[in-house]
Protein backbone atom coordinates (compact mmCIF):
# COMPACT_ATOMS: atom_id res chain seq x y z
CA UNK A 1 0.00 0.00 0.00
CA UNK A 2 1.43 2.71 -1.14
CA UNK A 3 1.65 6.75 1.19
CA UNK A 4 -1.22 8.25 -1.13
CA UNK A 5 -3.44 4.85 -0.33
CA UNK A 6 -2.68 4.74 3.45
CA UNK A 7 -4.38 9.07 3.93
CA UNK A 8 -6.68 8.36 1.03
CA UNK A 9 -8.62 5.39 2.21
CA UNK A 10 -9.44 6.34 6.20
CA UNK A 11 -10.84 9.35 4.46
CA UNK A 12 -13.08 7.90 1.99
CA UNK A 13 -14.15 5.11 4.41
CA UNK A 14 -14.93 7.64 6.93
CA UNK A 15 -16.97 9.57 4.33
CA UNK A 16 -18.71 6.04 3.74
CA UNK A 17 -19.66 5.61 7.29
CA UNK A 18 -20.93 9.47 7.47
CA UNK A 19 -22.70 8.59 4.55
CA UNK A 20 -24.29 5.91 6.18
CA UNK A 21 -25.12 7.38 9.77
CA UNK A 22 -26.66 10.35 7.66
CA UNK A 23 -29.02 8.04 5.81
CA UNK A 24 -30.03 6.20 9.17
CA UNK A 25 -30.24 9.00 10.99
CA UNK A 26 -32.59 10.35 8.07
CA UNK A 27 -30.29 13.69 7.94
CA UNK A 28 -30.57 12.74 3.74
CA UNK A 29 -33.07 11.53 1.40
CA UNK A 30 -33.63 7.97 0.44
CA UNK A 31 -32.15 8.64 -3.23
CA UNK A 32 -28.97 10.93 -1.74
CA UNK A 33 -28.06 8.64 1.06
CA UNK A 34 -27.00 5.59 -0.79
CA UNK A 35 -25.68 7.51 -3.70
CA UNK A 36 -23.39 8.95 -1.77
CA UNK A 37 -22.48 5.97 -0.24
CA UNK A 38 -22.12 4.41 -3.61
CA UNK A 39 -19.18 7.16 -4.73
CA UNK A 40 -17.18 6.86 -1.93
CA UNK A 41 -17.29 3.10 -2.06
CA UNK A 42 -16.58 3.66 -6.05
CA UNK A 43 -13.75 5.94 -5.09
CA UNK A 44 -12.49 3.54 -2.21
CA UNK A 45 -11.97 0.66 -4.95
CA UNK A 46 -10.76 3.17 -7.25
CA UNK A 47 -7.90 3.95 -4.86
CA UNK A 48 -7.00 0.36 -3.25
CA UNK A 49 -6.85 -1.42 -6.44
CA UNK A 50 -6.17 0.88 -9.35
CA UNK A 51 -5.59 -1.61 -11.91
CA UNK A 52 -9.35 -2.20 -11.88
CA UNK A 53 -10.49 1.12 -13.08
CA UNK A 54 -7.15 0.50 -15.66
CA UNK A 55 -8.64 -2.99 -16.65
CA UNK A 56 -12.46 -1.03 -16.62
CA UNK A 57 -11.04 1.96 -18.72
CA UNK A 58 -9.67 -0.51 -21.77
CA UNK A 59 -13.18 -2.09 -21.87
CA UNK A 60 -14.40 1.02 -22.51
CA UNK A 61 -11.84 2.48 -24.93
CA UNK A 62 -9.70 4.53 -22.83
CA UNK A 63 -6.01 4.02 -22.26
CA UNK A 64 -5.60 4.82 -18.42
CA UNK A 65 -7.30 4.39 -15.36
CA UNK A 66 -6.80 7.50 -14.53
CA UNK A 67 -8.38 9.21 -17.65
CA UNK A 68 -11.41 7.38 -16.98
CA UNK A 69 -11.88 8.55 -13.05
CA UNK A 70 -11.13 12.17 -14.65
CA UNK A 71 -13.67 11.77 -17.24
CA UNK A 72 -16.39 9.92 -14.72
CA UNK A 73 -15.69 12.84 -12.01
CA UNK A 74 -16.15 16.21 -15.23
CA UNK A 75 -19.56 14.28 -16.02
CA UNK A 76 -20.31 13.75 -12.44
CA UNK A 77 -20.10 17.57 -11.47
CA UNK A 78 -21.69 18.27 -14.41
CA UNK A 79 -24.48 16.39 -13.28
CA UNK A 80 -24.66 17.50 -10.02
CA UNK A 81 -23.83 21.20 -11.36
CA UNK A 82 -27.37 21.02 -13.26
CA UNK A 83 -28.96 19.62 -10.53
CA UNK A 84 -27.92 22.10 -8.06
CA UNK A 85 -28.64 24.73 -10.49
CA UNK A 86 -32.35 22.93 -10.87
CA UNK A 87 -32.93 22.53 -7.86
CA UNK A 88 -31.83 26.44 -6.45
CA UNK A 89 -34.02 27.65 -9.68
CA UNK A 90 -36.93 25.54 -7.64
CA UNK A 91 -36.40 27.33 -4.24
CA UNK A 92 -36.18 30.81 -5.60
CA UNK A 93 -39.70 29.97 -7.65
CA UNK A 94 -40.82 28.85 -4.13
CA UNK A 95 -39.25 31.99 -2.74
CA UNK A 96 -41.16 34.23 -4.99
CA UNK A 97 -44.47 32.23 -4.77
CA UNK A 98 -44.63 32.71 -0.53
CA UNK A 99 -43.31 36.51 -1.42
CA UNK A 100 -46.28 36.99 -3.75
CA UNK A 101 -48.84 35.33 -1.38
CA UNK A 102 -47.63 37.60 1.41
CA UNK A 103 -47.75 40.56 -0.50
CA UNK A 104 -51.36 39.90 -1.18
CA UNK A 105 -52.65 38.93 1.74
CA UNK A 106 -51.49 41.62 4.11
CA UNK A 107 -52.82 43.68 1.10
CA UNK A 108 -56.18 42.10 0.46
CA UNK A 109 -56.66 41.64 4.84
CA UNK A 110 -54.56 44.99 5.67
CA UNK A 111 -53.13 43.57 8.65
CA UNK A 112 -49.53 45.24 9.12
CA UNK A 113 -49.11 46.89 11.69
CA UNK A 114 -46.74 50.09 11.11
CA UNK A 115 -48.21 52.32 8.38
CA UNK A 116 -45.25 51.76 5.44
CA UNK A 117 -46.16 47.99 5.89
CA UNK A 118 -49.60 48.44 5.88
CA UNK A 119 -50.96 47.97 2.30
CA UNK A 120 -53.03 50.98 1.67
CA UNK A 121 -55.11 53.73 0.00
CA UNK A 122 -54.94 56.33 1.58
CA UNK B 1 -65.21 47.87 -18.84
CA UNK B 2 -67.79 50.11 -18.56
CA UNK B 3 -66.42 52.49 -21.44
CA UNK B 4 -69.20 51.94 -24.14
CA UNK B 5 -66.78 51.08 -27.30
CA UNK B 6 -65.21 54.63 -26.28
CA UNK B 7 -61.78 55.81 -26.01
CA UNK B 8 -61.32 56.70 -22.41
CA UNK B 9 -58.76 59.64 -21.52
CA UNK B 10 -59.40 58.57 -17.85
CA UNK B 11 -60.80 55.55 -15.63
CA UNK B 12 -64.06 56.72 -14.53
CA UNK B 13 -65.72 53.63 -13.65
CA UNK B 14 -61.78 51.93 -11.93
CA UNK B 15 -62.43 48.95 -13.70
CA UNK B 16 -58.61 49.96 -15.39
CA UNK B 17 -55.58 48.94 -13.01
CA UNK B 18 -52.29 50.50 -13.11
CA UNK B 19 -49.38 47.85 -11.78
CA UNK B 20 -45.79 49.78 -11.23
CA UNK B 21 -43.17 47.50 -9.97
CA UNK B 22 -40.79 49.63 -8.08
CA UNK B 23 -37.29 49.28 -6.45
CA UNK B 24 -35.69 51.66 -4.82
CA UNK B 25 -37.09 53.98 -6.57
CA UNK B 26 -37.79 56.98 -3.83
CA UNK B 27 -36.18 59.59 -6.68
CA UNK B 28 -39.33 59.28 -9.08
CA UNK B 29 -41.96 57.31 -7.43
CA UNK B 30 -43.94 60.56 -5.78
CA UNK B 31 -44.25 61.99 -8.93
CA UNK B 32 -45.13 59.34 -11.20
CA UNK B 33 -47.95 58.53 -8.65
CA UNK B 34 -49.24 61.93 -8.76
CA UNK B 35 -49.68 61.66 -12.28
CA UNK B 36 -51.05 58.24 -12.46
CA UNK B 37 -54.02 59.23 -9.86
CA UNK B 38 -55.05 62.22 -11.20
CA UNK B 39 -56.46 60.01 -14.00
CA UNK B 40 -55.97 56.52 -12.65
CA UNK B 41 -57.24 56.19 -9.09
CA UNK B 42 -56.84 52.37 -9.13
CA UNK B 43 -52.85 52.48 -9.31
CA UNK B 44 -50.94 49.27 -7.68
CA UNK B 45 -47.25 49.98 -6.44
CA UNK B 46 -45.10 46.75 -5.72
CA UNK B 47 -42.39 47.57 -3.51
CA UNK B 48 -40.07 44.89 -4.39
CA UNK B 49 -38.08 44.86 -1.49
CA UNK B 50 -36.80 48.39 -1.50
CA UNK B 51 -34.35 49.80 1.10
CA UNK B 52 -35.16 53.52 0.97
CA UNK B 53 -38.74 55.34 1.09
CA UNK B 54 -40.44 54.08 -2.12
CA UNK B 55 -43.15 52.40 0.14
CA UNK B 56 -43.83 55.38 1.74
CA UNK B 57 -43.93 57.65 -0.35
CA UNK B 58 -46.14 55.04 -2.51
CA UNK B 59 -48.66 54.72 0.43
CA UNK B 60 -48.90 58.87 0.59
CA UNK B 61 -49.49 59.18 -2.56
CA UNK B 62 -52.33 56.49 -2.25
CA UNK B 63 -51.85 53.66 -4.17
CA UNK B 64 -52.43 50.49 -3.44
CA UNK B 65 -49.13 48.94 -1.89
CA UNK B 66 -47.98 45.71 -2.04
CA UNK B 67 -44.48 45.01 -0.42
CA UNK B 68 -42.17 42.07 -1.31
CA UNK B 69 -40.51 41.31 1.83
CA UNK B 70 -36.97 40.54 -0.28
CA UNK B 71 -36.45 41.58 -3.78
CA UNK B 72 -37.31 39.11 -6.30
CA UNK B 73 -37.27 41.56 -9.80
CA UNK B 74 -39.47 42.96 -11.90
CA UNK B 75 -41.03 40.09 -13.31
CA UNK B 76 -42.26 38.39 -10.11
CA UNK B 77 -43.44 42.30 -8.61
CA UNK B 78 -45.45 42.79 -11.78
CA UNK B 79 -47.08 39.32 -11.48
CA UNK B 80 -47.67 40.22 -7.96
CA UNK B 81 -49.66 43.66 -9.28
CA UNK B 82 -51.07 41.84 -12.22
CA UNK B 83 -52.76 38.96 -9.36
CA UNK B 84 -53.97 41.92 -6.97
CA UNK B 85 -55.71 43.34 -9.27
CA UNK B 86 -57.64 40.11 -10.93
CA UNK B 87 -58.27 40.13 -7.31
CA UNK B 88 -59.90 43.46 -7.26
CA UNK B 89 -62.01 43.07 -10.15
CA UNK B 90 -59.91 44.81 -12.60
CA UNK B 91 -61.00 44.71 -16.15
CA UNK B 92 -57.88 46.12 -18.03
CA UNK B 93 -54.70 45.90 -16.20
CA UNK B 94 -51.89 48.56 -17.50
CA UNK B 95 -48.17 47.89 -16.31
CA UNK B 96 -46.13 51.42 -16.01
CA UNK B 97 -42.76 51.52 -15.18
CA UNK B 98 -41.58 53.60 -11.61
CA UNK B 99 -39.04 55.60 -13.00
CA UNK B 100 -41.00 58.10 -14.67
CA UNK B 101 -40.50 57.59 -18.53
CA UNK B 102 -43.35 56.63 -19.46
CA UNK B 103 -46.33 58.86 -19.75
CA UNK B 104 -50.29 58.72 -18.72
CA UNK B 105 -51.53 60.16 -21.22
CA UNK B 106 -50.35 56.98 -23.82
CA UNK B 107 -52.62 54.69 -21.00
CA UNK B 108 -55.81 55.90 -23.03
CA UNK B 109 -54.30 54.97 -26.37
CA UNK B 110 -53.24 51.01 -25.09
CA UNK B 111 -56.81 50.93 -23.33
CA UNK B 112 -59.09 51.88 -25.91
CA UNK B 113 -58.41 48.86 -28.26
CA UNK B 114 -59.06 46.56 -26.04
CA UNK B 115 -62.07 48.53 -24.96
CA UNK B 116 -63.69 47.97 -27.79
CA UNK B 117 -62.54 44.62 -28.01
CA UNK B 118 -60.30 44.56 -30.77
CA UNK B 119 -57.60 43.02 -29.29
CA UNK B 120 -56.72 41.12 -25.68
CA UNK B 121 -53.52 42.77 -25.03
CA UNK B 122 -51.77 46.50 -26.45
CA UNK B 123 -47.93 47.08 -26.49
CA UNK B 124 -46.35 50.05 -26.25
CA UNK B 125 -44.14 50.59 -29.03
CA UNK B 126 -41.53 53.12 -28.98
CA UNK B 127 -40.02 53.17 -32.53
CA UNK B 128 -43.72 53.75 -33.58
CA UNK B 129 -44.03 56.69 -31.52
CA UNK B 130 -41.06 58.25 -29.86
CA UNK B 131 -38.08 57.95 -27.77
CA UNK B 132 -36.77 60.78 -26.49
CA UNK B 133 -33.57 61.04 -25.63
CA UNK B 134 -32.65 57.50 -26.14
CA UNK B 135 -29.19 56.95 -26.62
CA UNK B 136 -27.46 55.06 -29.40
CA UNK B 137 -26.18 52.42 -27.53
CA UNK B 138 -29.59 51.34 -26.33
CA UNK B 139 -31.28 51.68 -29.43
CA UNK B 140 -28.72 49.20 -30.96
CA UNK B 141 -29.57 46.66 -27.81
CA UNK B 142 -33.10 47.07 -28.27
CA UNK B 143 -33.38 46.11 -31.94
CA UNK B 144 -31.06 43.67 -31.12
CA UNK B 145 -34.05 42.30 -28.66
CA UNK B 146 -36.56 43.19 -31.83
CA UNK B 147 -34.66 40.57 -34.21
CA UNK B 148 -34.07 38.25 -31.02
CA UNK B 149 -37.50 38.05 -30.29
CA UNK B 150 -38.46 37.45 -34.22
CA UNK B 151 -36.27 34.58 -34.00
CA UNK B 152 -36.80 32.99 -30.60
CA UNK B 153 -40.69 33.82 -30.71
CA UNK B 154 -41.74 33.65 -33.80
CA UNK B 155 -43.33 37.14 -33.37
CA UNK B 156 -42.82 40.38 -35.41
CA UNK B 157 -42.47 43.31 -33.40
CA UNK B 158 -41.34 46.88 -33.65
CA UNK B 159 -40.03 47.23 -29.47
CA UNK B 160 -39.90 43.99 -27.60
CA UNK B 161 -38.66 44.96 -24.16
CA UNK B 162 -41.40 48.23 -23.61
CA UNK B 163 -43.14 48.01 -20.03
CA UNK B 164 -45.99 50.09 -20.86
CA UNK B 165 -48.56 47.35 -21.81
CA UNK B 166 -52.19 46.67 -21.25
CA UNK B 167 -53.91 43.23 -20.62
CA UNK B 168 -57.37 42.49 -20.55
CA UNK B 169 -59.17 40.70 -17.73
CA UNK B 170 -59.26 37.36 -19.71
CA UNK B 171 -55.66 37.83 -21.35
CA UNK B 172 -54.15 38.57 -17.61
CA UNK B 173 -56.10 35.57 -16.35
CA UNK B 174 -54.00 33.77 -19.20
CA UNK B 175 -50.46 35.45 -18.00
CA UNK B 176 -48.20 33.85 -15.82
CA UNK B 177 -44.96 35.60 -15.54
CA UNK B 178 -42.32 32.86 -14.23
CA UNK B 179 -39.22 34.58 -14.98
CA UNK B 180 -38.49 37.05 -12.31
CA UNK B 181 -36.38 39.60 -13.22
CA UNK B 182 -36.04 41.33 -16.26
CA UNK B 183 -36.83 38.41 -18.45
CA UNK B 184 -40.11 38.68 -18.12
CA UNK B 185 -40.56 40.94 -21.09
CA UNK B 186 -39.86 38.18 -23.53
CA UNK B 187 -41.79 35.44 -21.64
CA UNK B 188 -44.74 37.50 -22.08
CA UNK B 189 -44.68 37.67 -25.53
CA UNK B 190 -44.21 33.67 -25.89
CA UNK B 191 -46.92 33.52 -23.36
CA UNK B 192 -48.88 36.15 -25.78
CA UNK B 193 -48.05 33.85 -28.43
CA UNK B 194 -48.97 29.99 -26.88
CA UNK B 195 -52.23 31.64 -25.50
CA UNK B 196 -53.32 32.68 -29.04
CA UNK B 197 -54.10 35.93 -27.26
CA UNK B 198 -54.76 38.58 -29.66
CA UNK B 199 -52.30 41.60 -29.54
CA UNK B 200 -51.44 44.51 -31.38
CA UNK B 201 -48.49 47.72 -30.87
CA UNK B 202 -49.50 51.01 -30.21
CA UNK B 203 -47.52 53.91 -30.50
CA UNK B 204 -46.04 55.66 -27.12
CA UNK B 205 -43.25 57.78 -26.33
CA UNK B 206 -40.49 56.92 -23.46
CA UNK B 207 -38.46 59.85 -22.30
CA UNK B 208 -35.44 59.15 -20.72
CA UNK B 209 -34.22 60.94 -18.23
CA UNK B 210 -30.73 61.24 -16.51
CA UNK B 211 -32.60 59.37 -13.76
CA UNK B 212 -34.16 56.84 -15.86
CA UNK B 213 -31.27 56.16 -17.49
CA UNK B 214 -28.99 55.53 -14.40
CA UNK B 215 -32.00 53.11 -13.27
CA UNK B 216 -31.99 51.19 -16.84
CA UNK B 217 -30.19 48.48 -17.97
CA UNK B 218 -26.16 48.25 -18.83
CA UNK B 219 -24.92 46.10 -21.75
CA UNK B 220 -24.24 43.46 -19.01
CA UNK B 221 -27.33 43.57 -17.81
CA UNK B 222 -28.45 43.23 -21.32
CA UNK B 223 -26.31 39.81 -21.35
CA UNK B 224 -27.89 38.66 -18.19
CA UNK B 225 -30.88 38.70 -19.42
CA UNK B 226 -30.77 36.72 -22.66
CA UNK B 227 -29.14 34.21 -20.38
CA UNK B 228 -32.21 33.83 -17.72
CA UNK B 229 -34.23 34.46 -20.82
CA UNK B 230 -32.67 31.01 -22.67
CA UNK B 231 -32.07 29.40 -19.58
CA UNK B 232 -35.42 29.73 -18.35
CA UNK B 233 -36.48 28.47 -21.42
CA UNK B 234 -34.68 25.57 -20.85
CA UNK B 235 -35.29 25.24 -16.93
CA UNK B 236 -38.80 25.58 -16.03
Amino acid sequence: MNAFQLVALPVVVGLAGLSALALVKGWTGRKEGPAWIGVWVAAGIAIARPGLTMDAAQAVGIDRGADLVLYCAVIGMLVGFFMVYTRLRRLRRDVTLLTRHLAIRDAAGGNAAAAPDKPSRV
Amino acid sequence: MGTGGKTPSRDTDGSVFVVTAAYNEAGAIAEVLRALRSEYPNTVVVDDGSTDATAELAARNGAFLLRHVVNCGQGAALQTGISFALKRGAECIVTFDADGQHRVEDIATLVAPICRGECEVTLGSRFLGSAVGLPWPRRVALKFAVWLTRIMSGVRLTDAHNGLRAFSRRAAERIDIRMDRMAHASEIIDQIRESGLAFREVPVQIRYTTYSLRKGQTLRGGLHILVQYLLGRVVR
